[in-house]
């Protein structure tokens, strides 16, 4: 086409400039384009780290148990909600939990504890909590030899009721019945550190929480709460959609991590906003290179375009031949900044920066900076470049339009 | 508590005394007699307490024993699980006893308005000391079958009831009705006595109802199976060695 060949020929006629725009905007890409992943990279870090941790990808509870929890608020016939769940391909592991706020006894002090019943292996393929017990050993859903249920407290409990493993806890809390719970149990390990989410709980097996607290055991067993991990967390938000639709007759209410964890999400989103005002100031400050180039352009080709104009070229035309142009610079500095910048991402997203003193997030250890590649950090910044140097274009363009022949040729 | 289980229980010493007493005009020889007929010697009493709620219902059976106005001990019996759960109340102290794992715990002053074994009867009205006449400023209206007495507190009087009303059924002079109102004058629980039976030669009602009414759906219903008045206690009962012991 001709108007395709006119415009290379432009572009290659002033090679020194379109080499200089080239760089300007492929610089601009290059920064857009590792802010992004580093953001990107981040978040979705410390997302996969407490999903993983005890929130799980998406939670299933009865009703509104997420803004006002309560005991009497159960998933009843768990057995086959959990199986309606497991139904789902996606789901790589789907975990009961019960809440039950106590007060606990060490040797000489009394403290509250968070009490959580968990099933035991469910648990341990679903979250990492088996992982941290640091001292003892996980517990399992059976009784000591002298009839007490086990237990894991969380590290900072454990020093505040001044207890290690082989203790006795006692645990008072108010029954589903309306009975004062009251028992005995053995502490068989202590998980976590003083940072990490489990510090002040206790953790007793399914059956152990569901006998001390009067609630329904085995085939009408409830809980509070379920916890499902899926492939990766960015499935979160379709799923519970369509296991919410699955489940629309009971009472239950499906919520994706960015729900159950709202303050965390809604934060994320207001410095992801932030970010983008700033990388709309690195953007404006490349576009403003780039009009200066193709008013300069345009301007120095007066006379060609009244040319032009005179042997019939349409305005139409004309305009279209400067956009073209600027699209192909932005295409090839786009290309040029993807070539700078993927290697950078990569070796981001791979090793990332270390930091010089490791945050501890929940327990783990939060010690490098990740990126992330994916189409999104990759089709952002190249969307942005092409539209601002489009944009920026729209003027000299317009300019160049309407050059009338007779002035043109004048005022050279 | 104070009018509640104790009064009941101490009904039943002083019938007797209460039934050779005139009714005067005056509300204060009234209410003196109905505060008279508690001070008593013993009791030890058999009971039912079944507590209804929205989201459970529970029937507690247990036993009692009280002295004077300062000493009471109940003791749970059923149902299973809760049997060995104690109360030991001995002038303003309270504590609790938990057998399965042994421990004795005090009630705390701040935990006194709070529920006694989940029931709508409070921590302080089992403490409570009864002396209605010496706390309350009272006044007697005359209906046709029954007395009307209204209680206000007085200054020196430290009580979250603003106003408690009793109405007296003139034939037996015993309660059938009492209301606790806030200071604003609203109506905060209303209890109300029936099944008037024979214990151990006295008549008392075997039946109190408790009815919260700023929760809807709370009840709760103290039955008394038997009970016998004014013999010996042991010493020993109303002390911390007895809530521990193994039962």
């Amino acid at each position: 086409m001709l108007i395709v060949k006119l415009a290379f020929r432009n572009i290659l006629r002033n090679r020194r400039r379109s080499l200089l725009t080239l760089l300007s905007m492929g610089g601009g890409f290059f920064l857009l384009c590792l802010t992004l992943s580093m953001s990107e990279g981040s978040y979705s870090n410390i997302i996969n780290i407490f999903t993983q941790d005890h929130t799980g990808h998406v939670q299933i509870h009865h009703s509104n148990y997420l803004e006002r929890p309560s005991l009497y608020k159960t998933i009843d016939k768990l057995d086959s909600i959990l199986a309606i769940v497991e139904e789902n391909p996606q789901v790589i592991g789907v975990t009961p939990r019960i809440y039950g706020p106590s007060l606990a006894y060490g040797k000489n002090k009394t403290f509250p504890a968070q009490v959580i019943g968990i099933d035991t292996e469910r648990e341990a393929q679903t979250t990492r909590l088996k992982s941290k017990v640091k001292q003892g050993q996980y517990i399992t859903s059976n009784m000591t030899k002298d009839g007490y249920y086990e237990a894991m407290i969380g590290y900072s409990l454990a020093n505040n009721l001044a207890l290690t493993v082989g203790d006795e806890l006692v645990l008072i809390s108010q029954g589903i019945d309306g009975s004062i719970a009251n028992d005995i149990f053995i502490v068989k390990a202590i998980v976590g550190d003083a940072n990490s989410y489990e510090k002040m709980n206790v953790y007793l097996s399914l059956p152990a929480m569901q006998q001390f607290l009067a609630m329904g055991q085995g085939e009408q067993s409830q809980a509070h709460e379920l916890a499902i991990i899926l492939e990766y967390q960015q499935l979160a938000l379709s799923f519970a959609k369509t296991l919410q639709q699955q489940l629309s007759s009971s009472e239950l209410t499906v919520a994706p991590w960015q729900v159950v964890e709202s303050s965390f999400y809604n934060s994320m989103q207001a410095d992801k906003k932030g970010s983008y005002v700033s990388m709309g100031i690195i953007i404006f400050i490349v576009s403003i290179g780039v009009l200066n180039t193709i008013l300069m352009g345009t301007l120095e080709r007066t006379r060609e375009f009244g040319v032009l104009k005179a042997i019939g070229t349409r305005p139409m035309s004309v305009f279209n031949l400067i956009l073209l142009e600027s699209f192909i610079l932005a295409i090839f500095s786009c290309l040029f900044g993807l070539l700078l910048s993927l290697p950078v991402c990569y070796w981001l997203a791979t090793s990332g920066i270390p930091m010089p003193e490791p945050i501890d997030m929940g327990g783990i250890v939060f010690d490098t900076m990740l990126g992330e590649i994916s189409w999104y950090v990759v089709l952002l910044p190249s969307g942005v470049v092409i539209a601002s140097t489009l944009l920026v274009s729209f003027i000299p363009a317009m300019r160049a339009a309407q050059i009338s022949p007779l002035k043109a040729l004048q005022a050279s | 508590m104070s009018l509640t289980l104790r009064s009941s229980l101490l009904f039943i010493l002083l019938m007797p005394f209460s039934l050779c007493v005139q009714a005067d005009e005056n509300g204060v020889a009234l209410l003196k007699k109905i505060d008279e007929l508690f001070r008593s010697n013993t009791s030890v009493a058999t009971m039912k307490m079944t507590i209804t709620t929205p989201n459970w219902q529970r029937t507690l059976e247990m036993q009692s024993w009280t002295q004077g106005m300062e000493d009471t001990f109940i003791r749970v019996l059923s149902p299973r699980k809760d049997r060995g759960v104690a109360t030991l109340k001995k002038d303003k102290e309270m504590w609790n006893f938990f057998p399965k794992i042994n421990k004795v715990i005090k009630v705390p002053p701040s935990m006194m308005m709070g529920s006694w074994m989940g029931s709508d009867f409070t921590n302080d009205d089992l403490v409570r000391e009864v002396s209605l006449v010496e706390e309350y400023h009272v006044t007697k209206t005359e209906l046709d079958d029954t007395y009307q007495l209204t209680l206000l507190p007085k200054k020196s009087t430290v009580t979250v009831w603003g106003k408690i009303t009793i109405v007296v059924n003139k034939a037996d002079l015993l309660p059938l009705e009492q209301n606790y109102f806030n200071e604003k004058g609203e109506k905060i629980r209303a209890m109300t006595f029936s099944q008037i039976r024979d214990f151990s030669g006295k008549k008392m009602p075997a039946i109190m109802t408790m009815v919260p009414l700023n929760k809807s759906g709370h009840k709760t219903v103290i039955e008394y199976v038997d009970a016998k008045f004014d013999s010996k206690l042991k010493d020993n009962i109303f002390t911390l060695r007895n809530l521990k012991t193994r039962f």
